[in-house]
């Protein structure tokens, strides 16, 4: 089924750019891995990226073009590299019609995580609520399993928060989040999340705030533990 | 106010460059294309004077060191040289293709310079910009229509795209440094990705 919620076209934009913070631009990649609506917005954005570098040219005095120039023997060099390159372009294979096992991992996740969600060594952060953290350079990236029928506080984000769901559902005020939706929600929207009955909710959450003071968890396990 | 300087014309000045100066879109997609076909030297060179300073300055303007900036553009045009082959003239215009291939360098490089604050043991890299099934195909943007669009936007957007696109700002940081609030930022380059469509008629 398509994706009914994508990111805001600001996210696509700096994702374009290379410019978003690892984490987000991860949850990024995996919504855009299987939605070919964000894949034309990116690909725009990277034109208009290529455009930019194009025009990356900018008028310059004498100093700062010695700083902008290649080394004088910048031309020499690439020229030895390619001389004494061995490199050979691997033949690229079919796809054949053999399906693969459908996996629920997102594609950019899965040298990292495999294919199954359910091998992950969950981490039970409340009752009804498990997490599993993911490495990123900056902000946070972790992976949230939610039980059925579970309602989160109200809350709102003062920073950048993205997510993407990745198995369930649940709701708020903006609708139905099923697999493959992101809410990229802008900050200070303030929301109240249920999960649909039925099955587990797993959501990847990035932040770009730095692990201790972020996010959703945090304020998620605030009614269990008074924090 | 020209944020973005001339974009149209190459003012390429690179002292070295032997090859002729021919550089619109079409000649250097061929050149590309023809690279990949008969691997000849001198049509790599002359794209390597058309992009590589470029690629240079795009780096810098990002915050990498001129050392780190040099050391990406060769790595950038190795990759050029060697996966020639591949590019798909229907997919994407050269410099498009390029551009991807100098962003995730970058991507990767600033990724490794930060591998030590990955607790986790398991820091293998999750790969940002998979080769994708789909690629979408473009109508070639016009450089002189998308110029004006730019020179058009409000001077905040404007800002705001030159933040992302050449200074390689997040949203928070971009906030913080211009006092904004981030929907405001979140919202001004909505607008501005809008704009630019629009003006190129639907498709950038
Ligand atoms: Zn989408």
């Amino acid at each position: 089924m398509k994706p009914q919620h994508h990111p805001d076209s600001s996210s696509l934009m700096s994702y374009a750019a290379g410019s978003l913070p690892d984490s987000i631009a991860t949850v990024i990649a995996c919504h855009v891995s299987t939605c070919e609506q964000c894949q034309r917005n990116v690909a725009e954005a990277e034109q208009l990226g290529r455009f930019l570098m194009e025009s990356s040219l900018p008028e310059q005095s004498e100093e700062e073009s010695q700083h902008i120039d290649l080394a004088p023997n910048a031309r020499d060099d690439i020229l030895a590299l390619i001389d004494s390159d061995e490199y050979v372009e691997p033949q690229v294979v079919v796809e054949s019609d053999v399906q693969e096992a459908p996996s629920d991992v997102p594609l950019p996740l899965q040298p990292l995580l495999g294919k199954s969600l359910d091998n992950l060594l969950w981490k039970s952060m409340a009752p009804g609520l498990k997490q599993f953290v993911l490495p990123a350079t900056s902000g946070t990236l972790r992976l949230l399993r939610i039980a059925p029928g579970t309602s989160m506080p109200i809350h709102s984000h003062t920073g950048s928060e993205v997510t993407l769901v990745l198995r369930g559902s649940y709701y708020d005020e903006m609708g139905r989040f099923g697999a493959g939706d992101v809410a990229d929600l802008d900050p200070e929207v303030e929301h109240q999340p249920a999960t649909a009955t039925g099955e587990d909710c797993i959501c990847l959450i990035a932040t770009d705030a730095p692990l201790k003071f972020s996010g959703l968890v945090p304020r998620l396990l605030q009614p269990f533990f008074q924090l | 106010m020209d944020t973005f300087g001339s974009a149209s014309e190459p003012r390429g000045k690179s002292p070295n460059s032997s090859a002729p100066n021919n550089s619109a879109p079409d000649s250097i997609n061929q050149k590309l294309v023809d690279l990949g076909r008969y691997r000849d030297k001198r049509l790599f060179l002359a794209i390597y004077d058309h992009f590589a300073p470029r690629l240079k300055s795009y780096l810098v303007g990002r915050g990498a060191h001129s050392e780190i900036a040099e050391e990406l553009v060769q790595e950038a045009m190795l990759s050029v040289w060697r996966h020639s082959s591949t590019y798909n003239p229907d997919k994407a215009t050269a410099s498009t293709w390029i551009f991807r291939i100098a962003r995730n360098l970058w991507i990767d490089r600033m990724r490794r310079d930060k591998a030590h604050l990955l607790t986790s043991l398991d820091s293998c890299p999750t790969d940002l910009y998979p080769d994708l099934s789909f690629q979408p195909s473009l109508a070639p943007l016009d450089g002189d229509t998308l110029k004006s669009a730019i020179n058009n936007l409000p001077q905040q957007q404007a800002q705001l795209v030159y933040k992302v696109y050449y200074q390689g700002k997040t949203h928070r940081e971009i906030a913080d440094e211009c006092d904004i609030p981030l929907g405001s930022v979140k919202s001004g380059l909505r607008l501005a990705f809008g704009k630019l469509k629009n003006a190129l008629g639907g498709e950038l």
